[in-house]
């Protein structure tokens, strides 16, 4: 599921994210850098919606919801 | 190392830079060189000659197009008079005159670093699909044209919207192609024929500087995204990228054609593909942001302009931003009425 662009991002801990390879940068908010952390990690969707539960306040089908948005946005910028 | 007196061209730092001051300061900030810049200025008003902490001294100079002789006892001049080790010509106009007078100016002891006439002859726009090509990239559609017939059926062939540029300088998008008729007149008027006809590609404009050294390799390049740019489309914001694609294409391009000296790859991506839409033969404007993520470009070409070897730079950080400003100087009118009335600062 991911990509080698993906895997090359670079997030701070603001959630500042630069493409190296295209000069793009973008932010996102906690929860946004909480999946794309675990994006670059390889981690699945199921996987990732777990680690929100835990992290965040949120039911599991909200999490998977946000991860499964999140996805279509990073393809949407043909991140994944 | 003794010192070396380096003149440098286009030091006309406005709101259009030329890249003068950039190689310059670039070559006053390498620590294992000495230099001393004569600044070669066509006009009085040129802000570089007034930058005396990057340029030592500087002199007018005629136009390389006005006549051959005006230029070279002019360059003889400078060399007798102040000292003349190498010359780092910036501007397209120039370059010609430089290659073809290599070396004649060698024999004087004035030493550049520039490609050759069929490597020049072959970046030229007319010629760019097929070094696209060769280099891996995608060329956008173009025709050469010298007339209004051609220039039309070329916009019928491409389709709109479409670039109409200059064999050298100017580029303008036109969507109609009543605007492409107006800007083929003014390009003509302006600056003779041809004119090129060129698909308008969309997408992220990025570009790789770097040195040649003329044996097929590339001791040092930086790709760059431009982030904003002026009204004419000088890079005022940038940062620094790791395009592989890019980057392959560059080396791809210099190991074909043994490019010897200054480049400038421009190109548009968009997403995987990436279009090649010139090549210039030297640096731009904005070389110094290669020296300031630790490559040197101008020092680098300065070192093998005197025959020495130069060591592979390593690999810069992605990330790292460029941002032009503007500035205000007071100086005394003597400096300007020295330039006007002696020829030189």
């Amino acid at each position: 599921m991911i990509n080698n662009r993906v895997a090359r991002l670079a997030v701070n801990e603001e959630g500042f994210v630069f493409d190296p390879q295209t000069g793009e940068s973008f932010t996102v908010n906690e929860t946004g850098k909480a999946i794309l952390k675990a994006l670059i990690e390889s981690k699945e969707k199921e996987a990732i919606a777990m680690t929100l539960t835990e992290q965040f306040e949120v039911s599991l089908s909200e999490a998977q919801t946000d991860v499964r948005d999140f996805i279509d946005h990073m393809r949407s910028y043909q991140l994944l | 190392m003794d010192e070396i007196i380096v003149g440098v061209t286009g030091i006309n730092a406005s709101d259009n830079p030329a890249p003068g001051i950039g190689v310059a300061r670039s070559l006053k900030e390498d620590k294992g060189l000495k230099v001393k810049i004569a600044g070669l200025a066509y006009d009085a008003m040129e802000p570089g000659i007034y930058m005396d902490w990057f340029i030592d001294k500087s002199f007018l100079i005629p136009y390389p197009t006005a006549s051959y002789e005006a230029l070279m006892e002019r360059l003889l001049y400078i060399k007798q008079n102040f000292g003349l080790d190498v010359v780092v010509p910036t501007l397209d106009t120039e370059l010609p005159f430089f290659i073809k007078y290599r070396s004649e100016l060698e024999g004087y002891g004035i030493r550049t670093f520039l490609p050759s006439e069929e490597q020049f002859r072959l970046r030229s726009k007319e010629r760019l699909a097929a070094i696209a090509e060769q280099s891996g990239l995608q060329a956008p559609k173009q025709a050469v044209v010298t007339s209004y017939n051609e220039l039309t059926k070329a916009v019928q062939d491409i389709g709109l919207p479409v670039m109409v540029k200059g064999a050298l300088y100017k580029a303008y998008r036109a969507s109609t192609l009543e605007e492409s008729m107006a800007y083929f007149g003014k390009i003509v008027a302006q600056l003779g024929y041809p004119v090129i006809i060129q698909q308008a590609v969309t997408g992220e404009e990025m570009n790789v500087i770097g040195v040649g050294d003329g044996a097929g390799n590339v001791p040092g390049r930086v790709a760059v995204k431009k982030m904003s740019v002026t009204e004419s489309g000088k890079i005022w914001t940038g940062v620094t990228i790791l395009h592989p694609a890019l980057l392959e294409a560059t080396q791809r391009f210099v190991a074909m054609t043994r490019w010897r000296g200054a480049f400038e790859v421009e190109c548009i991506v968009d997403q995987e593909t990436v279009y090649l839409i010139e090549i210039n033969p030297r640096f731009p404007a904005w070389v110094y942001f290669a020296t300031g993520v630790g490559v040197n470009l101008p020092a680098m070409l300065l070192k093998q302009a005197l025959g020495e070897k130069v060591d592979v730079a390593g690999e810069y950080q992605a990330g790292k931003l460029y941002i032009r400003y503007t500035n205000e100087q007071v100086c005394d009118m003597a400096r300007f009425q020295n330039i006007v009335t002696r020829g030189e600062s």
